[in-house]
């Protein structure tokens, strides 16, 4: 048994080795865009709008206006913040009504049947964050098809069924953050290593790519040591990346959490090692995982986009959608507080730079 | 055969054995060849990289999976007597959550580590009652508890975390005695709970009718009350590996942990305990649970894809199973 075993070590160790590829593990082999190091937004390949158009719709630009906005699901944390930013955005403009209501649950058939009621109640506008990309559609076209103005954010549908999608964040966007906020920590020239899902989660896959890209480019220096899986699962993460802090000691100056269940682990093995301030955690992360380690004073940054603002930026898209302000074929819509926000991928708007968690803020959030 | 002894000392008719001839027997146990892979783990793994074998690491490790040997502890029993729980990790991850809850809603702390432990016997000794005496297969009952216990926590919690604990919950992460709780707490179970089932007339009786329930019950030994006892017994470990689990982190993730119940059926089966009954120890499963760990850190000492810890895991699950055939031919106990 006992040199069966080694020998079942032995031909992993070798089929191990041979695994090893051009970019950090973990990453994918799509093409990638790095950011330009100072955030100037890279060159992007212009498309052609590829969203839906509300047929006919009563002129109110200018004119009080009222909005239904249906999450994927109400009463948590996160879209208890959309709704947030959704509520101050209408107050700012003066003009516009907005009520969110939806299903407890996420589910699709509930969402389809709130946005169906306001449809047939009769209503200028809907803001949604789709459950599932392609049931939402019907619905949603027929909104269109009866002058009904249609806004999505957070979670999209197909891009036809809606007029604009507010996406909270892009790989590079993200990418760009954490490897910025590890260099500004650590130093230039130490080493990390990255805690992920598995490798081919594909959200986790795309972002580790990105980061790759984005690192090589502007953070040349920085020295990656290697990537582990640690599944969604809170004990594995804290095993795994302790494992990583015993095997490599000084060299290790920071971790990278790839998902909300690996940073705020990482950030307890460092805390349990007694390593806080000698190795930084920098991660994608919701800030109630975070707090306690944020508040402790050992994690200082995490990646995240800011719901409140998410909301608040969708509110302002369907305005300008309605006073004619953002029309096919636009490149960027003025969305109050936000400043200007560009037009990517033919009929989205992005929400901006990724928002970063800290000390000061995140008392703010409950999500 | 019915009360044939812990590690194989089935027999037991040799008096007197050479010095010699008795290591190598217990080498051949299930027990000793997983000290010797545990050992020839950190010989192998050491050499390629010496900070395997640090005193930190090593803390890590018996940490790691501690409360997974607790809850295989009483997995163990329950296989011994011939049945087995599926529920167990969702089970772990309601009383974790319970724990939390209770400790965010303010009640004093040491009721915060009691009541999931209390609530966790009665669970699963009301389990161990409907398998007694509505007669359904442990396999079954089990696996309907693990639905309605996994379902049941998604809905209530939603997914939310339990974070802000009040300070003193983290028993876990305490160190009596210079010795980190759960492994604290892996060490002095696993000795009660060998020398229980080995000495204690109960501890027999689950041997007994895991091996052959008839013969139990004609000497003597009632079958239903046996299984609720097992059951109940099994509560107390989950109970406790419950509150390990939810005080090990400063935030708890109200889910059910993914594939908890394979590992802690794993540790007891690569521990030697028989999927047919009637076999086995915890010092096994406990050992088991270990190396489990031990193999899961050794992956990223030797920079191998985590990929292969599964596969590994599986191999090991086989190895046992077929050394276990093959001592149970040598013995002629193989029906």
């Amino acid at each position: 048994m006992i040199r069966t075993m080694t020998l079942a070590l032995g031909l992993a160790f070798c089929a191990g080795q041979a695994m090893a590829a051009d970019r950090w593990d973990g990453a994918d082999e799509l093409p990638v865009h790095p950011l330009a190091c100072d955030g100037a937004a890279g060159a992007a390949v212009a498309k052609p709008y590829d969203g839906g158009k509300a047929v006919n719709p009563p002129d109110k630009a200018g004119k009080p206006i009222t909005l239904i906005d249906v999450p994927k699901l109400i009463g948590i944390g996160y879209f208890n913040a959309t709704s947030k930013g959704i509520q101050l955005a209408a107050h700012e403009l003066g003009n516009v009504t907005a009520t969110t209501d939806g299903p407890t649950e996420a589910k699709i058939d509930e969402q389809i049947r709130f946005i169906d009621n306001a449809v047939t109640k009769g209503i200028d506008g809907v803001l949604f964050a789709a459950n599932d990309p392609v049931a939402i559609a019907p619905v949603l076209k027929k909104a269109l098809s009866k002058g009904i103005h249609v806004v999505g954010y957070d979670a999209n549908s197909t891009p036809d069924a809606r007029e604009w999608f507010v996406n909270q964040a892009e790989f590079n966007g993200i990418a760009k953050s954490m490897v910025d906020n590890m260099a500004r920590e650590v130093g230039e020239d130490k080493a990390f290593a990255i805690v992920t899902s598995t490798f081919t989660t594909p959200n986790q896959a795309r972002w580790i790519s990105e980061m790759w890209a984005y690192a090589q480019q502007c953070h040349p220096k920085l020295h990656w040591l290697e990537t582990v899986e640690a599944q969604e699962d809170n004990n594995l993460s804290f095993n795994q990346a302790t494992a990583l802090i015993n095997k490599h000691g000084e060299k290790l100056a920071g971790l990278f959490g790839m998902t909300s269940v690996a940073t705020p682990a990482s950030a307890e093995a460092v805390t349990q090692a007694k390593l806080c301030g000698k190795v930084a955690v920098v991660g994608l992360a919701t800030p109630n995982g975070m707090r306690p380690y944020v508040n402790s004073g050992c994690v200082k940054s995490v990646v995240l986009w800011n719901p409140v603002d998410l909301g608040y930026a969708a509110v302002y898209v369907m305005r300008a959608v309605v006073d004619g302000k953002l029309k096919p074929g636009a490149t960027e819509v003025s969305a109050g507080k936000l400043g200007m926000l560009r037009v990517v991928n033919g009929s989205e708007i992005l929400l901006g730079s990724p928002f970063v968690f800290t000390k000061a803020n995140i008392g703010e959030f409950d999500f | 055969m019915a009360l044939r002894g812990p590690s194989g000392a089935g027999g037991g008719t040799v008096a007197r054995r050479p010095g010699l001839a008795r290591i190598a027997r217990l080498l051949a146990s299930q027990e000793g060849m997983l000290l010797l892979a545990i050992l020839l783990l950190g010989a192998v793994v050491g050499a390629i990289n010496p900070r395997f074998l640090a005193e930190r690491n090593l803390q890590s490790i018996l940490l790691g999976n501690a409360y997974v040997a607790v809850a295989a502890i009483g997995m163990s029993m329950v296989i011994i007597c011939g049945h087995i729980d599926i529920s167990v990790g969702s089970l772990i991850g309601v009383l974790a959550t319970l724990s939390g809850t209770l400790a965010v809603a303010g009640l004093p702390i040491p009721l915060c580590w009691l009541l999931p432990i209390l609530l966790g016997v009665l669970i699963t000794t009301a389990m161990g009652a409907m398998i007694a005496f509505l007669r359904i297969p442990a396999i079954v009952l089990t696996l309907g508890m693990l639905s309605i216990l996994k379902g049941g926590l998604i809905s209530v919690t939603g997914g939310a975390w339990i974070s802000d604990l009040p300070r003193g919950y983290q028993i876990a992460q305490t160190a009596p005695l210079g010795v980190k709780m759960p492994v604290l707490c892996m060490l002095l179970l696993t000795a009660a709970a060998a020398a229980w089932m080995r000495y204690s007339a109960t501890g027999r009786s689950f041997y007994a009718v895991g091996g052959n329930a008839e013969a139990a019950e004609l000497s003597g030994i009632s079958r239903r009350r046996t299984t609720v006892l097992v059951f109940a017994v099994h509560g107390l470990f989950v109970g406790i590996a419950a509150v390990l689990y939810a005080t090990q982190l400063s935030v708890i993730q109200s889910s059910v942990p993914a594939n908890l119940e394979l590992t802690i059926i794993t540790a007891a089966v690569v521990g030697g305990v028989s999927i047919l009954g009637g076999a086995g120890t915890v010092l096994g499963a406990t050992l088991a649970a270990v190396l489990i760990a031990a193999i899961g850190s050794a992956l990223i000492f030797v920079d191998l894809s985590p990929y292969w810890f599964r596969a590994v895991q599986g191999v090991l699950i086989l190895l046992t199973v077929l050394a276990d055939l093959s001592r149970r031919r040598r013995r002629g106990t193989l029906p």
